[in-house]
């Protein structure tokens, strides 16, 4: 059974119905895309499977427990963790702080000696965190922000990672560090990982599989290169050609 | 104790101060201004942890004061209970208040949860007075017993109030360095981040309103007891916007600086109190003025409050020194240099 399993899941706002009847599988081990344009209801779904907004219809399975309407607080402890759109870093808090906070589930619960190994072993991964570990979190650069991010989400020791669009607003060269970075956990820590994208070029070329969605549904799925090679996701997403679709 | 060693002199100072305070050549009047104070401080702590830490607006915290004051004198006045035993009632019944309030209200934010925490301080002001044959209503209560704190004396009580003081301090300043006051100020900058988190938002938030209705239940016993009478006049939203007046104006972020908040609005009473024998005009609620002028003045030019503020102050000055004696170091070498 796939770790993530999201089968024909309905959401709403109010009476708007936003997402309609969506099935999308990630297995263990996988780094799996979901692109789509503005309003196609990417960051919805990824906020149904992790708890932010509850479902209307439709099962989420997840490390084979049923998630559907779980709040988020207690989805986290499962091993899912997520880091939100626009990277929600703490602004006024310390780096440090805001690491701590990622582990804030296990706290308790683990030794605080354990916990602090493996805050050291986010500062090896990023350096520049080290560096700054004082600084407040609002004071680091968009990029920094975003691998503050991802060591954050990383210390809830989560199976599944959710990012949210990382590459929003940070430069080109920016957004292929971070993707590289994406591709290194899961070489590091076996996490699995479903990237949420607008930019679909960049995530398809570190991805194995993607889901393409298109004002609530999902218009195609396949492997990476299969849907980069999609003459509908060219003209639409990827620009090479203009034809309408 | 990780948190006097990180405060270090600060700590030490304060506990100095709070030691030699009643020795000091002054009037003794100025001994149960330092009492009250000490009442407040336990008021504005709480306040601070709920409102400066995890971001939740109480305009009824004078409601959980008032609830801590009438417990303690009923159950000793009226059932002939022990003060102390009164005490950690006063400390319970706010608690069980303030778990239900805090359940009810647990989805509100910003404006509604003021308006929500309002309406709980007037029902409990109204409360008071219309239950007569308990409280004794408007008329209030009389003959409440002093705590027997090894005797009973202004000086023993000013020790046993400031030491409850110490106490709520230092628990709050640890609770801030755990991962309990983290949490705090992750929900106090965004709930939803602090929920993707694994935070369980409801019931933190639902602690920090315990916590602080605990301490005002707290001071407000005391509060019955050193007083001897109680009406239900000072339990309004008068007391409640003082209160948070203190914080604001000590600095929401800072613990000290709720204290520093309950001295400072209580030492300008006093001197509009000596000020009203000398000028005439100054009769009535003039208080009230002040205290609001005050709280428009903090909020236009210094918006992190006293503390932050002369904390950041200290903090630039020692900058500049250091500077200083870096460029010195840097002439003196290029002085080497060049002989």
């Amino acid at each position: 059974m796939a770790l993530l399993q999201v089968e024909n899941l309905t959401a709403r706002y109010g009476p708007v119905e936003v997402l309609h009847g969506i099935n999308l599988n990630v297995n263990e081990g996988e780094i799996v895309s979901l692109l789509g344009a503005n309003g196609a209801g990417k960051t919805t779904l990824l906020h149904s499977i992790c708890g932010l907004h509850t479902a209307k219809e439709g099962r989420i399975h997840f490390n084979q427990h049923d998630i559907t309407r779980m709040p988020a607080e207690a989805v986290v402890p499962k091993g899912m963790a997520h880091a939100p759109e626009r990277r929600q870093i703490f602004s006024t808090m310390t780096v440090e702080d805001n690491l701590w906070l990622g582990a804030s589930h296990r706290m308790g619960k683990e030794s605080k000696k354990d916990l602090n190994i493996e805050i050291e072993s986010i500062y090896e991964r990023f350096p520049i965190l080290a560096e700054r570990k004082w600084q407040m979190g609002g004071t680091l650069s968009g990029g920094q922000q975003q691998m503050l991010a991802i060591g954050r989400a990383l210390l809830s020791k989560p199976k599944l990672l959710l990012l949210d669009e990382p590459s929003l607003g940070l430069a080109p060269l920016i957004v292929k560090e971070i993707l590289t970075i994406v591709q290194e956990i899961r070489a590091e820590w076996g996490t699995t990982i479903l990237l949420v994208e607008q930019n679909a070029r960049a995530a398809l070329s570190v991805s194995d599989r993607a889901y393409v969605l298109s004002t609530g549904t999902v218009m195609l799925e396949g492997h990476a290169q299969e849907i980069a090679n999609d003459p509908r996701v060219q003209s639409a997403y990827l620009g090479h050609s203009h034809t309408a679709i | 104790m990780k948190v006097i060693n990180k405060w270090g002199k600060g700590f030490f100072l304060y506990l100095f101060l709070v030691l030699i305070f009643p020795f000091l050549p002054i009037d003794e009047y100025y001994r149960s201004v330092a009492i009250i104070i000490g009442f407040h401080s336990i008021v504005t702590i709480g306040l601070c942890l709920l409102m400066g830490q995890a971001g939740q607006i109480s305009l009824g915290q004078a409601a959980f004061f008032g609830l801590g004051a009438y417990t303690s004198a009923v159950v000793t006045a009226k059932y002939g209970l022990s003060p102390m035993i009164g005490l950690l009632i006063a400390m319970i019944i706010p608690a069980v208040f303030a778990y239900v309030l805090g359940r009810a209200i647990a989805g509100l934010q910003g404006y509604y949860l003021a308006m929500a925490t309002l309406a709980f301080g007037f029902i409990v002001q109204i409360g008071i007075t219309e239950w007569e044959s308990v409280t004794g209503g408007a008329n209030g209560m009389i003959n409440i017993p002093q705590i027997a704190f090894f005797g009973e004396s202004e000086l023993r009580m000013y020790y046993l109030v400031w030491a409850l003081v110490t106490c709520v301090l230092v628990f709050s300043l640890s609770l801030l360095h755990s991962r309990v006051g983290r949490a705090f100020r992750a929900i106090h900058k965004s709930e939803v981040a602090a929920t993707s988190m694994g935070i369980n938002v409801r019931s933190f938030k639902l602690s920090a309103f315990i916590i602080s209705g605990i301490f005002a239940g707290l001071a407000g016993g005391l509060y019955a007891h050193f007083m001897g009478i109680l009406d239900p006049q000072p339990f309004g939203l008068h007391e409640s916007i003082k209160f948070l007046t203190m914080v604001v104006i000590g600095g929401m972020t800072s613990i000290w600086g709720a204290l520093i908040g309950a001295v400072v609005i209580n030492a300008i009473s006093e001197i509009l109190t000596v000020l009203r024998e000398y000028i005439p005009f100054l009769h009535g609620d003039v208080d009230t003025i002040v205290f609001g002028g005050i709280l428009v003045l903090i909020v236009m030019f210094m918006p992190e409050g006293l503390v932050p503020k002369s904390a950041a102050f200290l903090q630039s000055m020692k900058m500049k020194k250091k500077a200083a004696r870096g460029e010195e170091d840097d002439q003196s070498m290029e002085r080497k240099a060049t002989t």
